[in-house]
Formats: structure tokens, C-alpha cells, sequence
């Protein structure tokens, strides 16, 4: 039971401590600016305790732009290895979904993202609006942190 | 005599600084770097392949699309470019209302590279103030064209949407108080002494060494070079435009260009509501075949279009030259070189205001 209290503390914790690291793995910069938008005081990511680190071994959440070019093939998978457990990865447009306008015979993308690493959610968008960032983040984050710790022990078991 | 270590210092491709993938190469001595090389390579798309053959209606999505930052500009010479092969006259109050959706773009394209630059010299207060009056700017982006970004605004003979009494009388509001926000900030980066320590004679481009770079924009502007598209465009003659120009050649003197062309830009703007004709904002016409080449001016330089279509309006070849691959030469080359301290490269690089996505496409 004493478990419990520290997971109880521990999802009350993670909702309100968010680290973020975003990576363009071929992105025409529309959604990069429409993240960089967030940080702005207008949408302000940090008074919900998103703080955007840019640093995949400090992340807990990874958002993924563009249209995974061929030379991210194995890095975005090195870069996803280096986030701590718990993390997620969201995408962001339609980009990593379809490849959008750029999905075309003879271009040198490659999507879906979802075929290199698990992908938790994705907004689509060309580019999709800064609150849109900020709901998904927000509404993703305690789902998928929430009784990490117990949730790991019954799979030990 | 005693040698120091000689480190390869590689920055990036992931980098918190940098909004997209690029990697520095840097040859350092102690602190100071000798060399330095840009890798660039990580978000090609192969757009200019993807677009040959297929209908202009289409081209017009992907042009704009090369980059998120300056989609209008794409979007504005790749129309005139067709007009111009085609021989398509354009209505007069459209010339007016592209000048202003442009130099709107070219204020919060231009806000947003200062933001950078701030927030990578560590100066957090000043680049989230721009970063909110830069939110300013898009609003009224987003009154004119209807989207935040890619708005597809410039379409051949004209624009999409006219913009009513109503909502000149809101745009004038909104660029007065960027105006006032903008004349304090760059007041506050002005006088700033610890700014001025780290962007005063850091990352020296002499006006010989832009030449030989052929650096383009702002960067080029910032030392003295007299280079700007606009003064070929036939809207902007009519305008009585001048550039804006500077002679200390350093990072303090290109983020200074750049919060002048601002104010630069809301004066245009003005002007254009003052003298904008009224009529029609489309005027006819069919995409037809020719070949033409030409510039306009990005917010980080000129951008050049070559292209050739076909009777049917679709492009049959197509060329595209972006301002960045320039000013990244220029920095990589003599920017870079001979600075003092390591936390100099990146505030350096950025302040050249390189956009990878428009490089490599």
C-alpha cells in the first residue's frame, strides 16, 4: 500500500511536470514555429509546467514535425532510445502521418513516423494551431504517466 | 611553447538552439574556433523533382510549403513568375494587398529571428516579449489571409480575399501596437550593455568578404552591402522604397537591421493602406506556355525562381534559388572563424538567420 501513496504523489506530479523535446525530421519549419508559438506568453506552455528542453535525455514527451527524410531512418530511433522511461512521442501535422504534399513518386520522404518508433498521438494540421499543441500535451501527458511504477510491476509478475 | 589541445567541436544536428537540423563543424583551439564547416543534408525532400510536371494549381501548395517561416514570399514569387511568363496582368489593388500580406510575413519572419538570437544569447525577458508581439503579427496575418502559416494568399492575376474597410481599421490598430512594442525592445537591445558584450564585434563579416559570399539580406545589409530585391519589384518603385543599411558588420548590426526593416515594413504597410486603389482584386487570364526567371526579396534575401510551362499550365521545369545557402556559406566561412569563446558559435550562426527547410527543400 505504501506504493500507492508515492504513485498516487507520482501521477499528481507528472501532470504538472512536462519536459519536452521536439525533432524535425524533414519538416518544411510551419509546425516547428507553430511549437516555438507555445513557448510565446500569449499560449504560455510553462504555467502548465511544460517546459520545452530540447534535450531528449532530459524529455519525457518527444514531438516529431516533417515527413522522416532518409537520413533519420535510424537516428530518430537513437534519439527515442536516449528519452528516460515513462515518455511518449507525439506527432505533429500531417506530415508524419501521410507524408502531406510531399508524399509524392519520386520524392525522398518516408512516412508514416509510426513504422520507426510507437507513436502515442498525432494532430494532424498543415500546420495545426498552438492551442492544439498545448490540448494534446496537456490531455496525453497524465494518461500515459499515470501508475507508471504499478503498471510496470504487474508486468514483472 | 606549450600546445593546447586542438578539439573538433560538432554542434548539432540536434541542438536546443536550432529549430531544424544542421551540424557545425568546428576546429577550436582552447575556446577560440580556427575552421568551421556547416553540414547541411538532414530535411531533403526533393521538392523542385516532385514539382516538374504537374499543374501550377498544385506547384502553388508546394512552393509554398519549401518553408514554413517565409511561405508567403514562396507563394508570392512563384505567382509572379508565372504571371510574368505568361503574360498576365494583375489588378492593381492586388499589388497593394500582396505588398502588405508580404511585409507582414516579413515582420514576424524577422521577429521570430530575433527571438532567436535573443534567446540564444540567454536574453529569455527580450525574446518572449518578441515572441508575443511576434502573435501580433500573425493576427493580423491571419485577419488578411485567413491561416496562421500557409495561407495561399497570391494566386495568378491577383489575391484571394479583399480586405474590407472593417478590417484595415483592426489591421492599423495592430501594427501601431506592434510598432510601440517593437521601437521598446529594440530601445532595450540597443543600450543593453551585457547584449552588447556578447554581439559587439562577435562574428566580423567585412563588406569585401560578403561580396566574395554573396551574402544576401539582412546579413549582407548589416555590412553595408546595398543589395535588396525589392528595389527591382514594380509595387515596391511605386512605394519610394529604400533599404536599410549598416556598416558595424557584427551580430549586434544584423539583428539591428533587422528590428529597423520592421519598422521599415509597418511604414510600408501604411502607405499601401493610404494608397491602395479600389476595384477588383483578381484580374483574368490563362496559365498558359513560357519561361521566365525571377527575384523577390525573402526575409532573408533574394529568392530566385526559373521556371517553364507547358499550354496546359503545368510546370515543366523548374529552379529554385533560397537566400539561405548563402548566408550559411558566409557564416561558415568567415563568420565563424576567429571567434573567441565556444557560446559565440551558436548566437554567431543564428544570427545569420539560416532556414534549413528553404536550403534543401
Amino acid at each position: 500500500m505504501a506504493m500507492s501513496i508515492i504513485q498516487k504523489l507520482k501521477n499528481k506530479v507528472r501532470q504538472r511536470s512536462i519536459h519536452v523535446s521536439y525533432v524535425n525530421v524533414g519538416s518544411c519549419n510551419g509546425c516547428d514555429i507553430e511549437i516555438l508559438a507555445c513557448l510565446s506568453p500569449r499560449y504560455d506552455l510553462e504555467q502548465y509546467g511544460i517546459y520545452v528542453h530540447n534535450n531528449p535525455r532530459e524529455a519525457d514527451i518527444l514531438l516529431i514535425t516533417g515527413a522522416l527524410c532518409e537520413q533519420w531512418d535510424d537516428k530518430l530511433v537513437s534519439i527515442w532510445e536516449k528519452i528516460p522511461e515513462p515518455k511518449a512521442a507525439i506527432t505533429i501535422g500531417n506530415c508524419p502521418v501521410s507524408g502531406c504534399v510531399f508524399n509524392r513518386r519520386g520524392s525522398y520522404v518516408n512516412p508514416p513516423v509510426s513504422k520507426h518508433i510507437p507513436i502515442a498521438a498525432s494532430i494532424p494540421g498543415c500546420p495545426p494551431r498552438p492551442s492544439e499543441i498545448v490540448s494534446t500535451i496537456l490531455s496525453l501527458a497524465p494518461e500515459v504517466f499515470k501508475d507508471f511504477e504499478e503498471k510496470g510491476k504487474e508486468k514483472k509478475r | 611553447m606549450k600546445k593546447t589541445v586542438d578539439v573538433s567541436l560538432p554542434i548539432g544536428p540536434v541542438h536546443p538552439v536550432f529549430k531544424e537540423p544542421a551540424r557545425i563543424k568546428c576546429e577550436t583551439m582552447g575556446e577560440r574556433v580556427l575552421s568551421a564547416e556547416v553540414e547541411l543534408g538532414y530535411v531533403k525532400k526533393g521538392i523542385e523533382k516532385i514539382m516538374r510536371g504537374r499543374p501550377w494549381q498544385e506547384d502553388m501548395f508546394l512552393a509554398e510549403r519549401i518553408c514554413g517561416i517565409c511561405s508567403v514570399i514562396h507563394n508570392m514569387v512563384f505567382i509572379e513568375t508565372i504571371e510574368k511568363a505568361c503574360d498576365l496582368a494583375l489588378a492593381p489593388r492586388a499589388a497593394y494587398l500582396r505588398v502588405i500580406v508580404n511585409e507582414l510575413d516579413r515582420m514576424q519572419s524577422h521577429i521570430l529571428a530575433n527571438y532567436s538570437y535573443c534567446y540564444t544569447i540567454e536574453h529569455e525577458t527580450l525574446a518572449m516579449y518578441l515572441l508575443n508581439t511576434r502573435e501580433t503579427v500573425m493576427d493580423q496575418l491571419e485577419l488578411l489571409t485567413g491561416a496562421r502559416v500557409t495561407c495561399a494568399y497570391i494566386i495568378p492575376g491577383g489575391v484571394r480575399f479583399d480586405l474590407r474597410p472593417a478590417d484595415a481599421e483592426k489591421l492599423e490598430a495592430g501594427i501601431m501596437k506592434v510598432e510601440s512594442d517593437i521601437r521598446r525592445f529594440m530601445g532595450m537591445f540597443e543600450n543593453g550593455r551585457m547584449i552588447a558584450l556578447r554581439s559587439k564585434e562577435v562574428g566580423i563579416l567585412t563588406p569585401e568578404e560578403a561580396r566574395i559570399a554573396h551574402a544576401v539580406g539582412p546579413t549582407a545589409r548589416a555590412s553595408g552591402v546595398r543589395l535588396d530585391e525589392r528595389l527591382n519589384h514594380a509595387t515596391y518603385k511605386l512605394l519610394n522604397f529604400e533599404p536599410v543599411l549598416r556598416d558595424e558588420c557584427d551580430n549586434y548590426a544584423r539583428v539591428m537591421v533587422r528590428f529597423q526593416e520592421v519598422l521599415q515594413s509597418i511604414g510600408l504597410i501604411r502607405k499601401c493602406l493610404d494608397e491602395m486603389p479600389a476595384g477588383l482584386i483578381r484580374s483574368g487570364g490563362e496559365v498558359g506556355a513560357g519561361s521566365f526567371s525571377w527575384k523577390g526579396e525573402a526575409p532573408r534575401g533574394e529568392l530566385t525562381y526559373d521556371l517553364k510551362t507547358d499550354e496546359f499550365g503545368r510546370i515543366v521545369d523548374i529552379a529554385i534559388m533560397t537566400p539561405s545557402i548563402m548566408n550559411i556559406e558566409a557564416c561558415g566561412h568567415y563568420m565563424l572563424k576567429g571567434i573567441d569563446s565556444a557560446a559565440d558559435i551558436t548566437s554567431t550562426f543564428i544570427s545569420s538567420d539560416p532556414c534549413i527547410a528553404c536550403n534543401e527543400r
